[in-house]
């Protein structure tokens, strides 16, 4: 009986208009007087002289005119139709388009005045790490060469029970000591290996062996002052730039939050 | 109506692009104090593409000049496609160097509200094709690329004109954006533009980098080719600059690897023969030659020097066909090609017209379209978005940008940076150091590479090699001339990369005239790591060093290779009476390339063409003997 049915052409001619009729129903095709009124108004028309002076070099003559006006026109039906039509549904360009204009709007929204001196240093008191100045080393080193811990441990503690350094040292074109050298120079020069295996040494005795991309060093630090935050007027410069980057991004993840919040979002597989 | 469409679209997408307001820098560096002598060597990248490039848009990227700058003084960023990026060490300079040509002009077609194209077919078409998908947005790049090397692209895009008030906009705007991040004594940004003209896809680009800020630059527009293909035409424009504003310009060659024998020709871009006037302009305009990057090293070719067991570095995949790939390149038009050689005509053309256009220091960048100025193997972010390194199978696939012959992802190299030996880092003390070819090219490793020359040195001088180099003798780009017939000497020094790989040896690389006219060339092995097993042959070939790579792990053995390698050299064949030039080329151990990090990362299986060992080395900028008049 079913399967009869299907194959009624009254009932396809029936399905397909109740089909019609949904979707007129369902994209709310309630006309509104407003969708069938179009104004060229001056700005219009002024617009479209500009641009036809800007290809040509001269003013549209009147016949010109009216032909760019008819054109507009006769474009203002057709894309207020698609639109009644919705041809503007399930186009990946125009969904594209859509979602680019979008990001532009909210990133212009991010544009604002220079910051105050309190929003930076709220700032850089919010990223205490970052500002940080490194602690500051005096220090003396020598290169032991490419030799094992074992054979660079003997050396050091010949070091210190008073061997004379440059017994051992072998030729290396880097600084045998460095004055207040904050982390960054002394990585600069030695590689962040070295550098970061200073802050464990115990200062005024030769230590070691300390590990760099040229071998290993026996290091004596002599003098350690702490970090401390930098001043703002030290950074200002850097400080500027990142709270400026970082609110852009902030407020790009918040806008797309506020969206997101208002809507329920499942995915298949995903709990 | 084409052309008008195009402006109109262009403009319209910017009206919807806000300025940012600048807070930062401006041209002043008067509070950074110079050192005596260039005391440390600055690292950077001359040759940056960001969105604002064509076919860097086209390619996908989605970073920003800001995004560019933050990741080169040492950021994280977010590449475009999803990975985050982060240097090993920071930059201290960058050139960000877009495409003059149609600056920001796929950002606009893609963004320009639909209804201004629709009008127009051509565009219209790439609006919706870079809308629709990533390899949509791929096609237009390439179609891009071969339409401007065959000369079919709309006049809305290729008059310079048409798009002189976008570019306007877009220059202001990148102005400050670079000003921002300038931090003389901290980080240097300059500003720069690359002039990229590509007869029948013969490659003569060039990076044009300015000493001065935006403020001084006044209303100068970065110049484009699409004006003019001729260099001579881009060296008028830089002349013109330097006297309209006070300022100073330089440009900067590069891929002749991919110019067909154009780039270091002995004519004019017109064919005729070059002249004095010629030679003296560019010799003025162009003091250093960027020698190797991601498409490929510009050095050496085998063919030109046979003797030379290095001189294919980086050559596979570049050598065959242009820069389009549209002409096959003949072994004959390598001479007009390779820097070696070009430093070799350079001699020839001293003595046949009394100066010399190819009196070039070295260096290296990266010409990344990705925003991120990466050199590093195994932190390489790809020559453009589309093969970031979330992309398992970038080594492998073809990079054809639409054109016939196979280049494939592993052709590109993970190369290379500028060495500046500058007095401080600055925009003045860089550029300056630039102009005197104090400087030179690594292919990612940060090697510190010293060479002086003098007649004056002894082998004891070694011991206090920087400051007896400058007392007595020139560093490297200078001049030697006189000495009384005896022979030049060199103090030179290579300290390891201590992120990175130790010493194979230091070679001096000599071009001389001999005495029928011709120019020759000679390698002399002249320190070498392990030296008490490793000796020269008859032939002054070294013993290789050993190969540590472990292709399973991607390590290799840092004992194999010396920490630094440091010397006292006199040139043994000298004769007085010839024009010649010296420069070095130093050797790392042998290292896996980026291929072997993907393919440990993806569980890839490299074919066996895949170069996965290589020697990354340092090219110093070379010192010049001229016989006293």
């Amino acid at each position: 009986m079913l399967r009869k049915l299907i194959r009624e052409p009254l009932i396809h001619f029936l399905g397909g208009a109740l089909l019609i009729f949904a979707f007129f129903w369902a994209t709310g095709s309630d006309r509104d007087p407003a969708d069938y009124v179009i104004s060229i108004d001056e700005t219009d028309i002024d617009r479209l002289t500009a641009d036809w002076k800007r290809n040509f070099r001269r003013a549209p003559t009147q016949e010109e005119l009216d032909g760019l006006i008819d054109q507009e026109i006769t474009e203002e039906i057709y894309y207020r139709e698609a639109l009644r039509l919705g041809l503007d549904k399930n186009d990946p360009v125009i969904r594209r388009r859509l979602f680019t204009k979008m990001r532009f709007i909210d990133s212009e929204a991010t544009e604002d005045l220079a910051p105050t001196d309190a929003q930076l240093q709220r700032w850089m008191d919010d990223h205490p790490g970052k500002y940080a100045l490194s602690p500051l080393y005096d220090f003396e080193q020598i290169y032991l060469g490419q030799i094992g811990n074992a054979a660079a441990n003997d050396i050091i503690g010949q070091l210190t029970r008073g061997s004379r350094p440059d017994r051992f040292a072998q030729p290396l074109s880097l600084p045998a000591a460095l004055t207040r050298a904050s982390g960054a120079e002394i990585a600069r020069q030695f590689g962040d290996q070295f550098a970061a295996q200073l802050q464990a040494l115990e200062p005024g005795t030769w230590s070691g062996p300390v590990s760099s991309g040229f071998g290993v060093h026996a290091v004596r630090v002599t003098a350690r002052s702490p970090g401390k935050a930098a001043a703002l007027a030290d950074v200002r410069q850097r400080v500027s730039n990142d709270w400026h980057a970082a609110r852009q991004a902030e407020q790009k993840k918040k806008a797309l939050s506020r969206y997101r919040s208002q809507y329920e979002i499942s995915v298949a597989g995903r709990p | 109506m084409r052309k008008s469409l195009m402006v109109a679209a262009c403009m319209a997408a910017l009206t919807i692009a806000g300025c940012s307001e600048n807070t930062g820098g401006d041209d002043s560096s008067a509070d950074v104090v110079n050192t005596e002598y260039p005391e440390q060597v600055f690292w950077g990248d001359t040759h940056l593409h960001t969105d604002n490039s064509i076919d860097a848009f086209g390619f996908g990227n989605r970073l920003d000049a800001e995004a560019a700058l933050r990741f080169a003084r040492g950021e994280e960023v977010t590449a475009t496609k999803g990975a985050k990026a982060k240097l090993s060490r920071p930059l201290d300079f960058l050139v960000i160097a877009d495409h003059s040509d149609a600056m920001g002009a796929t950002k606009a077609i893609m963004e320009a509200p639909r209804i201004a194209l629709l009008t127009n077919d051509f565009l219209l078409r790439w609006h919706d094709m870079m809308n629709e998908s990533d390899e949509g947005s791929l096609r237009v790049t390439s179609e891009l690329i071969d339409g401007a090397a065959k000369g079919t692209l709309p006049s809305s895009l290729t008059d310079p004109e048409q798009s002189r008030e976008r570019t306007a906009d877009l220059w202001t705007k990148h102005g400050k954006t670079v000003d921002q991040y300038n931090e003389p004594g901290k980080f240097t940004a300059f500003m720069g533009f690359e002039y990229t003209p590509m007869p029948d896809g013969d490659n003569l680009h060039r990076v044009v980098m300015f000493r001065d800020g935006p403020k001084k630059m006044g209303d100068t527009l970065p110049y484009g080719a699409l004006g003019s293909q001729d260099p001579e035409k881009l060296w008028g424009y830089m002349g013109a600059y330097e006297k309209n504003t006070g300022g100073k310009v330089l440009a900067i060659p590069h891929n002749s690897n991919v110019s067909n024998g154009r780039m270091f020709a002995m004519n004019k871009y017109d064919g005729s023969p070059i002249d004095a006037a010629y030679v003296k302009t560019r010799a003025l305009r162009e003091p250093i030659v960027e020698v190797t990057q991601i498409k490929g090293d510009s050095e050496a070719h085998p063919f030109l020097s046979p003797n030379d067991e290095f001189a294919g570095f980086g050559d596979a995949g570049w050598d065959k066909c242009n820069l389009s790939c549209t002409k096959n390149m003949p072994p004959e038009s390598y001479a007009g090609s390779y820097v070696r050689e070009a430093l070799k005509r350079g001699l020839e053309l001293t003595l046949a017209i009394g100066a010399n256009p190819f009196k070039f220091g070295m260096i290296g960048s990266t010409d990344s379209h990705t925003s991120l100025a990466t050199a590093d193997e195994n932190n390489f972010f790809g020559k453009h978005s589309g093969n970031e390194p979330t992309n398992s199978q970038r080594a492998l696939e073809p990079q054809n940008l639409g054109t016939r012959e196979g280049r494939f992802g592993w052709h590109y190299l993970s190369s290379g940076y500028a060495a500046v030996w500058a007095t401080s880092n600055t925009r003045e003390a860089i550029f300056d150091a630039m102009m005197r070819r104090e400087v030179y090219a690594t292919t990612g490793p940060r090697m510190q590479v010293r060479f002086f020359g003098s007649f004056d040195f002894t082998a004891e001088d070694t011991a206090d090699l920087v400051k007896t180099g400058y007392g007595k003798g020139v560093p490297m780009g200078g001049d030697l001339s006189g000495g009384d017939g005896e022979a030049p000497k060199f103090l030179i020094s290579a300290l390891m990369d201590p992120e990175s790989a130790s010493l194979d040896r230091i070679q001096v690389i000599k071009g001389w005239i001999d005495a029928s006219g011709k120019s020759q060339e000679k390698i002399y092995n002249v320190s070498w790591s392990d030296a008490d097993t490793r000796k020269l042959g008859a032939d002054g070939k070294l013993t290789p060093v050993p190969n540590s790579v472990d292709l399973a792990k991607g390590t290799w053995d840092n004992a194999t290779g010396a920490p630094e390698l440091v010397t006292f050299w006199q040139d043994p064949d000298f004769n007085a009476a010839q024009n010649a030039f010296y420069y070095v080329r130093v050797l790392e151990i042998p290292t896996p390339t980026w291929p072997v990090y993907d393919a440990l990362k993806f569980s890839l299986t490299l074919p066996k063409e895949v170069i996965k060992i290589q020697q990354e080395r340092a090219y110093s900028s070379p010192i010049w003997y001229t016989p006293s008049a």
